[in-house]
């Protein structure tokens, strides 16, 4: 018995690797429908929310992660823009982060086509362009955001558009929000939110979610969407399953796999100790 | 037909593989892939910030509206560079001043307001009670364990005193608050990695369609091809053969 587990805890890893990649791509090629019984509370409040807003609000959304973070973080902006445009609410949507320009082009070609066909740009919704500097950016947005994007990505005059009609700075926006896997929400929270008294949410990965836990104590954060569970959890409650919800299925088939993997090592580990 | 997204598709797939085959072996497909990352990525931020930033903020106000001040910002901007340049590189100090001046005035203030005094306050909220109802008594628990974790964490960290009696416990019971988020947040990082390994896959899945001529399949292939041959290649010969 001591010589089988001793073989069995010297496995080639890559096997491991391999185990994993079919558990992953089991769900993709056939697609299980795992149940999603648990929605977090703190998604469930950007959820609620939103859905308080009165139509015609303003919501600001600063999208900035790039191709890296792109399975956590994509869906949730598509659930949330979704959601948003669904509500009849004035989205204007922004990047600090130069990798995340090609992500929200994808965006805006899906609005008119399957997010929201009904919505007209420059009307219900604006897209601006990439900006360095993103301290500076958010303390000009308290004030006066003109003077820094007087144009939107395409080149046409901000001002003159009727999304904008009433809006000179974040003051008059209802909800901020930035999505994330850098330490831009922390800025946007202390330069805008806590500065400006602007009602903020947030959408992380799943690896700096839990960092966010004292913002939303206090209610520095309205909300927070964490990893592609949380994008799950957001495509749930507004009823519109896409990759969130898809790739829920390999992450509990991976992690069942994981958790069978410490049961298992540890056991023999305690075999081989005590036994 | 579109060749330009058969096109993207395969290379996407390509680099994918190729990235994904170091886990079985190190190999030249790996590495020029892991260099044209690189290379790749400031190309992008090259020209998002030349076509989004430099033009519209700086070359368009310059020569179309004459506004000659865009290049105070632009000037001490460049004097960065000249670190590069051994004998003008006292330039960049000026750049770097306007930096740290800018920066910290913006940033103390607000970090001490956002993360110090929010979160003291935050900790005491609960508290704030004229008396202890049924309503509250969840909420007063939560807070006194939270409180409890803030103030042992804090112990552990606290290094000016020795940590013995009282302390000594006070810093181990930090220990196992901090165990608890440690262990949170590597659960979290799993689910993370998980959920961009499962990304990856689902591109991956879809560039294997007849749209984009089974490129996932083809490239696989020409991969575990190239393994077999590179196997039989580098092996060593066995001491039986090089008696022989």
């Amino acid at each position: 018995m001591k010589n089988i587990i001793e073989k069995i805890l010297k496995i080639d890893r890559r096997l491991i690797f391999l185990a994993l990649t079919i558990l992953l791509v089991f769900p993709i090629v056939r697609p299980l429908g795992l149940p999603n019984k648990n929605i977090g509370n703190e998604v469930k409040a950007l959820y609620e929310k939103i859905e308080s807003l009165p139509a015609g609000s303003f919501i600001m959304l600063s999208l900035d992660y790039d191709p890296a973070t792109r399975p956590e973080l994509h869906p949730q902006a598509v659930a949330v823009v979704k959601h948003a445009l669904r509500k009849d609410l004035r989205v204007m949507i922004l990047t600090l982060n130069a990798g995340a320009t090609g992500l929200i082009d994808e965006i805006g070609e899906r609005i008119p086509k399957d997010i929201a066909p009904a919505k007209k740009y420059g009307t219900d919704y604006v897209i601006l362009p990439y900006q360095p500097n993103p301290v500076a950016i958010m303390t000009q947005m308290g004030m006066d955001l003109y003077q820094i994007y007087d144009k939107d990505r395409d080149g046409a005059p901000l001002r003159e558009m009727p999304v904008m009609k009433g809006i000179r700075n974040v003051k008059d926006m209802q909800l901020g929000m930035c999505i994330t896997g850098t330490a831009l929400l922390d800025y946007w929270v202390a330069y805008t939110g806590d500065k400006f008294k602007m009602p903020f949410a947030g959408g992380t990965t799943a690896v700096s979610q839990i960092g966010y836990a004292p913002y939303l104590q206090t209610g520095q954060l309205k909300g927070l969407i964490g990893g592609m569970k949380g994008a799950a959890d957001y495509e749930l409650l507004i009823n519109a399953k896409e990759k969130g919800t898809a790739g829920l299925d390999a992450l509990s088939l991976a992690h069942i796999m994981v958790i069978g993997l410490i049961v298992v090592a540890n056991i023999m580990m305690f075999w081989l100790k005590y036994l | 037909m579109d060749i330009s997204l058969i096109l993207g598709g395969w290379v996407a797939a390509g680099l994918t593989i190729f990235l994904f085959s170091f886990l079985y072996k190190d190999n030249p497909f790996f590495k020029a892939t892991e260099h044209l990352y690189l290379g790749a990525g400031m190309g992008w931020v090259f020209q998002t910030v030349l076509f989004q930033t430099w033009i519209p903020k700086v070359w368009e106000p310059l020569t179309k509206q004459g506004d000659w001040t865009v290049l105070i910002p632009t000037v001490l901007g460049l004097t960065l560079v000249t670190q590069f340049f051994p004998r003008i590189s006292w330039l960049s100090r000026y750049g770097f001043t306007f930096i740290m001046g800018y920066g910290s005035g913006l940033v103390i203030p607000l970090t001490i307001s956002t993360d110090l005094l929010k979160q003291i306050g935050g900790t005491m909220a609960p508290f704030m009670v004229s008396e202890v109802t049924r309503g509250n008594i969840l909420s007063l628990v939560n807070g006194a364990i939270i409180a409890v974790g803030f103030i042992c964490v804090l112990f552990y960290f606290f290094f000016s005193v020795e940590h013995k009696g009282a302390v000594k416990k006070a810093s181990n019971i930090g220990i196992y608050f901090l165990m608890l988020y440690f262990g949170a947040a590597f659960g979290n990082t799993v689910m993370g990695r998980f959920s961009l390994l499962y990304g990856r896959f689902d591109d991956l899945y879809k560039y294997s369609a007849p749209k984009y001529f089974y490129a996932t399949h083809i490239i696989l292939a020409v991969m575990v091809l190239y393994f077999i041959v590179d196997h039989f290649r580098t092996r060593k010969p066995s001491i039986e053969e090089e008696a022989a």
